[in-house]
């Protein structure tokens, strides 16, 4: 798989900073669960995240920090939370493995040739996660962006003017683009898409998609 | 010859500390890596938004899981403050999340979201050993200016428009020296390629 389109250096290092909100976050990991490249950069990150630290100025601690530290020593860890979540057994190759953990909506018919299935997220992010699948040969109008959209291929292709994306490839909507991809021949395009902004899942979604889609 | 355990140990003086957890839960070592890092640690969280208490409160957990974990350090993928960067990175998302669902349950899901799939990509393990030394040297060929504006954006998480309301800059600057600075990190992968 060959990735030509990534997400920006300043992204990846707020990524590795911890700095993103979780809808984000899961974007950029599902590119990371391809791109060997973006890991790279994502680790030299955290380097950086590792030589500030040994930078800092020491804080002074309350008395008897270190003393209090050893007595814990010996105490048992916390138990891991429990994940007894099933992971579905239908959903598209490429999504990193928490996510694989999280629930998943059904499928939802939102305009002709396009599906989508929300990703429940266990923390209230201003980012919300789906998955947009499109038939070969779909040519979507773009929306209006009223907020970033992170974009991550999973399955088939897109095109539009900044490019064609496949698998692993990234792409990034802002407000100041306005794009209409076009969705190749061949499999089903499945995306991960991390949208900002208050759509509602239902019958508004449709209503907001429907008069930006074509054949 | 000298052994790669040796030339780690040269290299990152905090290693051996570790090892002696893992090799013998020898708790001076451990006394030793508090005493460093636990006041770092605080710092950096209380320049994220946390209160010294709840700081103070994380790093302790962050030396704890140095403590639980030295077995799974792995002195070829990081250096030692490296490591303790991304645990206390990853406490300090889970404290905020238990902090928003009321303190009551333990949260762990931060370590799980950054964790990669076990599948190693090419490039990822190569640069992960070369980096460290690298990214240092790169960092010192920044100016101070561009180093401020780095941990500014993203390790204090501030906006671009508050980092130039405190650094009293233009925020055309404060874009152009991250640019900078990132393009020189970029360009350290770049030499691998």
């Amino acid at each position: 798989m060959t990735i030509t389109h990534h997400p920006d250096e300043e992204m990846l290092a707020a990524y590795a900073a911890g700095a993103l909100d979780l809808g984000q976050h899961v974007a950029i990991a599902t590119h990371l669960a391809a791109c060997g490249r973006c890991r790279a950069f994502s680790r030299v990150c955290e380097c950086v995240g590792g030589a500030m630290l040994e930078d800092e100025a020491p804080a002074a601690l309350a008395e008897g920090a270190l003393d209090r530290a050893l007595r814990r020593l010996d105490a048992p860890a916390p138990a891991a939370s429990a994940k007894t979540q099933p992971v579905a057994d239908d959903l598209p190759p490429g999504l990193p493995a928490f996510v694989k953990g999280y629930d998943f909506g059904p499928w939802r018919w939102i305009a002709p040739r396009i599906h989508v299935r929300a990703i429940a997220l266990p923390e209230p992010s201003p980012t919300r996660v789906l998955l947009l699948r499109s038939a070969p040969g779909t040519k979507l109008i773009h929306h209006e962006h009223t907020g970033v959209e992170l974009t991550c291929v999973l399955t088939g292709a897109f095109s539009h003017e900044g490019g064609r994306y496949g698998p692993g490839d990234f792409d990034l909507g802002d407000p100041s683009v306005e794009h209409e991809p076009h969705i190749e021949a061949g499999p089903p395009c499945i995306c991960l898409v991390a949208m900002q902004g208050d759509l509602k899942f239902g019958g508004l979604v449709g209503r907001l998609m429907q008069p930006f889609v074509s054949f | 010859m000298t052994s790669s355990g040796e030339r780690r140990r040269r290299d990152d003086p905090w290693a051996a500390f570790v090892e002696a957890i893992s090799v013998r839960q020898d708790r001076e070592a451990f006394a030793a890596l508090f005493s460093h890092f636990a006041p770092r640690v605080t710092t950096y969280l209380m320049k994220n938004r946390t209160s010294q208490q709840q700081a103070e409160e994380i790093a302790q957990e962050a030396l704890l899981s140095v403590w639980r974990k030295a077995q799974l350090y792995d002195p070829r993928s990081a250096s030692v403050s490296t490591w303790i960067f991304t645990i206390a990175r990853n406490l300090r998302i889970d404290a905020s999340r238990r902090e928003r669902r009321g303190g009551a349950i333990h949260v762990d899901e931060a370590e799980a979201e950054f964790a990669l799939d076990d599948a190693p990509l090419p490039d990822a393990r190569m640069a992960a050993v070369q980096s460290e030394a690298r990214v240092r040297d790169a960092m010192r060929t920044l100016s101070s200016q561009q180093l401020k504006v780095i941990q500014m954006s993203f390790f204090e998480d501030k906006t671009h428009g508050e980092i130039a309301r405190t650094l009293q800059i233009p925020l055309g600057t404060v874009k152009s020296r991250l640019r900078l600075a990132m393009n020189r990190l970029r360009g350290l992968l770049d030499q691998d390629a």
